[in-house]
């Protein structure tokens, strides 16, 4: 073998990417939790549910969407908060995705990012992301 | 039979033929490969096969006729007419509900797999010995397909017959949409032909000549696929309005791994032909080509993310199909592999290490990982599945991980022009690499000015920079000596710089706001000064626009169109962009909400339940009854489906003035759109049947112009994300110049084809 040592550093760094892909992933990975859990996870988790009737406010000055989200398994709420324009057809959801953090101060999720699915009889049912 | 009785006959009798004839063309190709080498029996299986493949791709291109046909007719009978069209759409989108759905898309994907059958087909006639084990291997990679549609048949019909269809999602209502899938799907049935021959190699021993012939075939899928990637994020961009062309979306990733892994084969092609190398590699970049495709079309298409994401993939219950598929070919790949590819000679590695070869090794090597972690982040809902919390990686995975990649490519890029098979010293590739390595330095210093301060980023630019110049220059002074022909590669590398730096700059500096504007009201947003002039109404075809002047900095006012309306069959809010753009950025403007406001008004509501009344202003109105024959029998009106219509009976007392029996009406349309005219008063004034709660037996009331005070207006209001992304044109015009560069590398690997044809054939041939 002409090129061992190369071979070698080719190896360690192609083992050393892997590592640094390992890692990215495990902290880019935002689980899906229950309610319960996004209140003691401590990082950014992403949460599923259904929107309380009526629990949504907009305040327009702050620019900020307050809202309950409503697990229809466990029928347990939890607050959202998200800071940002209101979604088109927010009160039609039938189903959002809140990626964000718990903040024990205000108990509530504020949410970077929402993913809001409106009812649709098509297939692949459209989906907005906003963040 | 009730089954059968369920079919549109026409639609699933091809479909069978084409089963019937593909079993037989494999039968045929099998048959031949079971016969002496050169007998006359195998001569005959030969053409027995030939002739049923034909007839094979001749009864696919039946079966998508009939669903062209009865999509034209608009044949709701049938349930997948029936799911993806209706009377309200133009003949292109009717034709385009086509690939709306999976039964139709797997369908189309078939169908040019089939087609492109034939090219393959007369294209090995001048090779008869790989003949029917490549032909035999590609009719069964179609087989699979096959197998899904008669399963899953698209030709089901309804028990009923409706008089219109669930319509095409408004989304898919675009002229994009019209023609990027099925060319995604080209690309994809491209993907079986590297395959086929690299499998028939393998299963053969011939391990020399596959590559030549291969090539074009995965230089036709890098373009391809390439081109229907760039449509689709020129889709996303100018008319989703969701502000990017590319978001780390798993049914955009399963189109991008797919593609990683042809530029991958590519290239070890390249290193084959030219060097002897990678010839072990080159069966195994193939099978992972083919194999990425159909685990990506599992992942997008068995509903396994549907759990983990609201990205909806229905579940057809396809997934059994799609995992015995999988597993049949990874079975037979990897099985072929073992037993096979120790067998494959390879020229040893000799390469110094400043020479192309290292370099094509090393940047093979890094688009084959760069394809395996864009696999593997798309994999995560998968891969955590068993965890206590399954979850799914967001864009931060794709970013981080691929900068260092993208930086390493781009480094070897630069360089690679101007390295020799032997390795050149040091010295000489400075001195050849001064001018683009001047012109890179230039690029770096400008996008420091221009505001890029991380050193990452500031290199990340040197080296693209670095790739473009150098590459350029090789591709002028090839050209100048006559060899453009041979020079596809130079200039695909000179696109990819460009598109580089335009990834940078149009996704990690661009920046914007959220922004509401009051009509009539000027807003600064940093150097821009906008305001909302006006909500234009449709127009025929023309759905309705936002006109709002934008004032730059420079004090020049353009107007602005940006579009946001409601689908009336789905009520769903669409919105399409408006983009400005000069060479240096496009300005993004994407409505978000359109409020229309209130004009003043002295209206009252009342509500108001049968018998009793209320006061509005100077009258007293009481609630005396329905009238549930106003414009005939509403109940029958009800029984049939058509418009429905309701009236109130009223009394309206005015001070002194005796009662006036009053009847607004209610018409309720079968579309769901609700007509309440208002009703003038004795007296002044008006009022209309806003609502009906039919349970409470109560009506809703709206009295105007009855003395009230009036309520002050509320100006119409829109928000708008405004976003600017600098160097973008750069993604689009790199991407040109990368498929132009592969066009001219497929011409040249054709002729290169044809020159092996020509020779006397192989001894084993």
């Amino acid at each position: 073998m002409k090129h061992k040592k190369l071979y070698l550093l080719g190896a360690a760094l192609l083992l050393g990417f892997a590592g640094f892909s390992v890692a990215s992933f495990n902290k880019a990975l935002t689980p899906y939790v229950s309610f319960e859990q996004a209140r003691s996870a401590g990082h950014t988790v992403q949460v599923a549910g259904g929107l309380e009737k009526g629990s949504s406010s907009y305040d327009a000055a702050a620019g900020t969407l307050d809202f309950t989200l409503l697990d229809p398994v466990q029928k347990t709420k939890l607050r959202v908060s998200y800071k940002g324009l209101r979604p088109a057809n927010f009160e039609d959801a039938i189903s959002i995705v809140a990626i964000g953090s718990w903040d024990p101060a205000t108990e509530r999720l504020h949410a970077e990012k929402l993913l809001v699915k409106c009812p649709s009889k098509y297939q692949g049912a459209e989906v907005k992301t906003y963040s | 039979m009730e089954a059968l009785a369920r079919l549109y006959l026409p639609g699933a009798l091809t479909l069978w033929c084409a089963l019937a004839f593909a079993l037989s063309a494999l039968w045929g190709f099998a048959s031949v490969l079971r016969s002496a080498p050169g007998s006359p029996e195998a001569a005959v299986w030969r053409e027995f096969g030939r002739r049923a493949y034909v007839f094979y791709a001749l009864s696919i291109v039946l079966c998508a006729l009939v669903l062209l046909l009865v999509l034209a007719r608009r044949d709701f009978r049938v349930e997948y007419v029936q799911q993806y069209s209706g009377l309200d759409l133009p003949w292109y989108f009717q034709l385009a509900a086509f690939w709306a759905g999976q039964k139709g898309s797997f369908l189309i994907w078939l169908l040019w797999g089939s087609l492109l059958g034939l090219p393959l087909l007369a294209s090995l006639r001048r090779a008869p010995a790989d003949e029917a084990p490549v032909m035999g291997l590609y009719t069964l990679t179609l087989l699979g397909l096959l197998f899904i549609l008669v399963r899953e048949n698209p030709f089901l019909m309804l028990g009923s017959t409706p008089t219109d269809g669930a319509g095409l999602n408004p989304l898919l209502q675009d002229n994009w949409m019209v023609i990027h899938p099925p060319i995604m799907f080209v690309g994809f049935a491209l993907s079986g032909v590297p395959f086929a021959f690299a499998m028939a190699a393998l299963w053969r021993r011939d391990f020399d000549r596959w590559a030549a012939r291969a090539f074009p075939w995965a230089l036709g899928g890098f373009l391809v696929l390439g081109t229907a990637i760039l449509m689709g994020g020129y889709w996303a961009y100018k008319t989703l309005g969701w502000g990017g062309y590319w978001g780390w979306d798993p049914v955009e990733n399963a189109s991008l791994v797919p593609w990683l892994f042809f530029t991958a084969l590519v290239h070890g092609l390249y290193m084959e032909r030219t060097r002897g190398r990678f010839r072990r590699t080159n069966f195994v970049l193939a099978t992972l080509t083919y194999l990425s495709v159909l685990y990506g079309t599992f992942l997008t298409r068995s509903g396994v993310l549907a759990d983990f994401s609201v990205h909806s993939f229905v579940d057809l219950g396809i997934s059994g199909w799609l995992i015995a598929l999988m597993g049949f070919f990874v079975l037979l790949s990897v099985g072929l592999l073992a037993a096979r590819l120790r067998a494959v000679p390879s020229a040893p590695n000799e390469d110094p290490a400043l020479s192309r070869g290292a370099f094509l090794t090393i940047g093979s090597i890094a688009i084959v990982t760069c394809a395996l972690v864009v696999l593997f982040g798309t994999s995560a809902p998968l891969l955590t599945r068993f965890r206590e919390t399954p979850g799914q990686v967001g864009p931060s995975f794709y970013n981080q991980v691929n900068l260092p990649l993208a930086m390493l490519v781009a480094f070897l890029l630069g360089l690679v022009p101007y390295l020799t098979w032997r390795g050149v010293e040091g010295r000489v590739l400075l001195r050849r690499l001064a001018l683009p390595a001047a012109g890179a330095v230039i690029a770096a210093i400008v996008a420091v000015i221009a505001g890029v301060h991380s050193p990452l980023h500031v290199l990340y630019v040197l080296l693209a920079a670095l790739a473009l110049g150098a590459n350029l220059q090789k591709t002028i002074e090839k050209a100048r000596s006559g060899g453009l022909a041979s020079s596809g590669g130079y200039l695909t590398h000179v696109g990819v710089g460009i598109i580089l730096i335009g990834i940078l700059a149009s996704a990690g500096y661009d920046h914007g706001a959220k922004v509401t504007l009051e009509r009539g009201k000027p807003t600064r947003l940093e150097d821009l000064t906008l305001t909302f002039i006006q909500s234009m109404p449709r127009v025929g075809h023309e759905r309705e626009r936002m006109e709002v002047a934008v004032e730059t900095a420079d004090g020049q006012t353009y107007f602005a169109y940006p579009k946001i309306f409601l689908n009336e069959r789905t009520q769903q809010l669409m919105v399409n962009p408006h983009i400005k753009s000069s060479p240096l950025r496009d300005l993004y403007i994407s409505p978000l909400e359109y409020d229309p406001g209130q004009a003043a008004s002295d209206a009252v509501t009342l509500e108001l339940k049968k018998g009793q009344s209320a006061d509005a202003g100077d009258v007293k109105v009481r609630f005396d009854g329905f009238d549930l024959q106003a414009e005939g029998n509403a109940l029958e009106q009800m029984q049939s489906g058509g418009q429905v219509t309701i009236g109130a009976v009223l009394a309206v007392e005015r001070s002194g003035a005796p009662a006036a029996a009053v009847r607004p009406l209610y018409r309720f349309r079968s579309t769901g759109e609700v007509e309440a005219p208002p009703l003038a008063l004795p007296g002044g004034g008006q009022v209309a049947l806003r609502g009906i709660n039919a349970s409470a037996g109560a009506v809703q009331l709206e009295v105007a112009g009855v003395g009230n005070a009036a309520t002050a207006a509320v100006p119409a209001k829109l928000s708008l994300d405004v976003t600017r992304k600098p160097l973008i044109q750069l993604v689009w015009g790199g991407l040109y110049v990368v498929l132009a560069g592969g066009l001219l590398a497929a011409a040249h690997r054709i002729r290169q084809v044809r020159t092996l044809d020509a020779l006397p054939p192989s001894p084993r041939g």
